[in-house]
């Protein structure tokens, strides 16, 4: 006869229930293992969310960079910032997809049956997908200055947009994680997170100053968080007195505006990513 | 009932739909209690609600004394959960899927890979330890989910339908260790839509319907329930089946639609108080008749027949459902 019962690790209900924070952490740690491994798993994944943005940055640099001028700059060192912030915007979607995909497959179920902490799943999430994010924009950032990109403000300044580029990731990550819950199905989460954002990449300073866009859209780009993103990240990547000249807005106004978004859509999408988490 | 499942007047609301409207259900402590019902009849609800996947919208249920609204993380610690679909990670190979769910569990990084290698033995899966899960067949996932399940050795075990989607043998495998697992003292509620199962496995049954308990008792006590027992006549020539028929009809003084009659294989299923009298007495009329018998019995109703008579509706046993269908898990809803 089997053997399907042995005394494993007598551990009693209120130990196993326990959640000090040691356990909390380990919990996170074990939960965005596991996902970096699926991530790992999933090579095809992979591939395609690097090649797409490595051509992107080749259109831009080559082919537009003959097209469209910005007074002053290579469009090439004008874009590649742009195309960086683009890229988590993409990259963030995975969030909810992924989220979508546990949903699906009953992992959430199982992760809400275990006397695991409630945070656990969702903190592991973003835990596992900044980690992604930060590799991707090492990874692109490196083709970027094979294709002749340069910083112009040197090493720390370089380091920090990077630092700004993970950041903005994981607040969109936020936002992906309760659309992912709220939609629970990963075809139809991808359309749902591309609903808002692409227009608003478009009506950004992502591909030309805001000065130059039509007249309408231009209140529309100042206040866009995804501008604030990217003017941050291209005064970090080309100097204050460059993104001065070409955007009319200087390093530290960009990242005002920066954090301000960041911490309402961090505050608001978590607590809407929480609240949805709860109600299962 | 300290280690034991009590639900009382438990209430579900989707929408407008009541999917449960005041479930009283107990599993005694160390036994197998079954919930047998329909499709759509709310055991799932039931299940999501004790293992607290699930707000109930009125009533209480405890878990091993723990309340499932006040105390879930309690809950969570001692219950082991097999839903109705396979909860597995496809990336992840059966070992490392069991790891994660031991290591989760509080189990020690040894504890959970000695552990894992002990289920997956139990459940044929040994070979397939290290292959990732998305090269398993429907039959495999769901041995895994249940091993899974197992992983801290829960004195409280939910499964949802556990051997839907399982071949005979691994069927038969399944009902060993649930046996196994009882006589160790755990305390397992099961659903099932199989009226053989619940009568195998199941110390007490509950026969859930449209969202209320609508029977409960051992197997026995349902079958009695039903009233007396059962004639069961096949008659030497088929075409004497109808005259079968009305003869028992008019001798027991039932209806004919009393009885349960098939033409095409000659058989006439009559519900009788005692079964021995009622025996002699229809081998005298038939004889009178003319009608000649090949075949004839009593015998206590199955629960089938219990079933038939509670809900009203036969029991869908042959219900095909691959173990995890991708994409069936309806929009996580509140
Ligand atoms: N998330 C949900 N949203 C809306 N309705 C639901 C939801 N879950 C279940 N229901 C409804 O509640 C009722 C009970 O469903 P439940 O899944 O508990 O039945 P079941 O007895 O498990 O059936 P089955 O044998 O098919 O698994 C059904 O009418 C079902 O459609
Ligand atoms: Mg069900």
């Amino acid at each position: 006869m089997v053997t399907v019962s042995p005394p494993v690790d007598v551990v009693t209900p209120e130990a196993r229930a326990a959640l000090p924070p040691r356990r909390v952490l380990a919990d996170i740690a074990l939960i965005a293992g596991r996902n970096l491994r699926k991530v790992v798993r999933n090579s095809r994944l992979i591939v395609f969310s690097t090649i797409q943005p490595l051509m992107q940055l080749i259109l831009f640099a080559y082919v537009f960079a003959a097209v469209a001028r910005v007074p002053g700059l290579s469009y090439k060192d004008f874009v590649v910032p742009a195309v960086l912030v683009q890229t988590m915007t993409f990259s963030a979607m995975g969030t909810g997809v992924g989220i979508a995909n546990d949903m699906q497959t009953g992992m959430v179920d199982r992760f809400r049956s275990l006397p695991i902490a409630r945070s656990a799943f969702l903190v592991g999430r973003t835990t596992s997908d900044s980690l992604r994010l930060g590799i991707q924009s090492m990874i692109l950032v490196a083709a970027a200055l094979l294709i002749g990109f340069r910083f112009h403000a040197g090493l720390p300044a370089a380091a920090g947009m990077v630092v700004v580029l993970v950041l903005f990731g994981m607040a969109l990550t936020a936002f992906s994680a309760w659309v992912g819950l709220s939609v629970g199905d990963p075809e139809t989460v991808q359309a749902a997170v591309f609903i808002p954002i692409l227009p608003l990449i478009f009506t950004s300073s992502a591909f030309a100053p805001v000065s130059r866009l039509p007249g309408w859209m231009q209140p529309i780009a100042r206040v866009n968080p995804i501008t604030s993103a990217i003017d941050t990240a291209r005064g970090l990547a080309l100097g204050d007195g460059t993104l001065y000249r070409v955007s009319h807005t200087h390093l530290h106004t960009a990242a005002w505006h920066f954090s301000l978004w960041w911490i309402v859509i961090v505050a608001v999408f978590t607590a809407l990513a929480v609240r949805r988490y709860r109600m299962g | 009932m300290p280690g034991g499942v009590v639900a009382e007047e438990l209430v579900k609301r989707f929408g407008s739909l009541l999917a449960l409207k005041g479930v009283d259900f107990v599993a005694p402590e160390g036994r197998v209690t079954g919930l047998l019902g329909p499709n759509g009849a709310g055991k799932t609800t039931a299940i999501r609600i004790l293992t607290t996947l699930l707000q109930p919208d009125g009533g209480r249920a405890t878990v091993a004394g723990y309340d499932v609204v006040t105390e879930p993380q309690l809950v969570r610690s001692v219950i082991g959960l097999t839903g109705q679909y396979a909860a597995v990670d496809e990336d992840l190979t059966g070992r490392e899927n069991l790891v994660l769910v031991g290591r989760l569990g509080r189990m020690s990084k040894r504890a959970s890979s000695e552990r894992a290698a002990t289920l997956l033995g139990v459940f044929s899966l040994s070979d397939a330890a290290d292959r990732v899960l998305r090269t398993y067949s429907g039959g495999m996932r769901r041995r895994l989910d249940l091993a899974a399940s197992l992983m801290f050795a829960p004195p409280v075990l939910f499964l949802d339908e556990p051997t839907t989607g399982l071949d005979p043998r691994s069927r038969l495998e399944l009902w060993d260790v649930i046996t196994e697992l009882k006589h160790r003292g755990t305390t397992i509620v099961l659903t099932t839509q199989y009226l053989e199962e619940a009568d195998r496995l199941a110390d007490t049954i509950s026969v859930i319907d449209t969202g209320r308990i609508i029977a409960e008792g051992t197997a026995d006590e349902l079958k009695t329930k039903v009233g007396g027992d059962v004639l069961d006549l096949t008659v030497a020539d088929r075409a004497d089946t109808a005259l079968a028929a009305r003869t028992l009809a008019q001798t027991f003084g039932l209806a004919e639609r009393d009885l349960s009659v098939d033409l095409d294989l000659g058989t006439v299923l009559v519900p009788v108080t005692v079964g021995s009298a009622a025996l002699v007495e229809a081998v005298r009329s038939l004889d009178a008749a003319g009608v000649h018998v090949g075949d004839f019995g009593v015998r206590r109703p199955s629960l089938d027949d219990v079933f038939l008579s509670l809900t009203g509706h036969i029991a869908e046993e042959n219900r095909s459902e691959s173990a995890a269908p991708r994409g069936r898990r309806p929009v996580m809803g509140g």
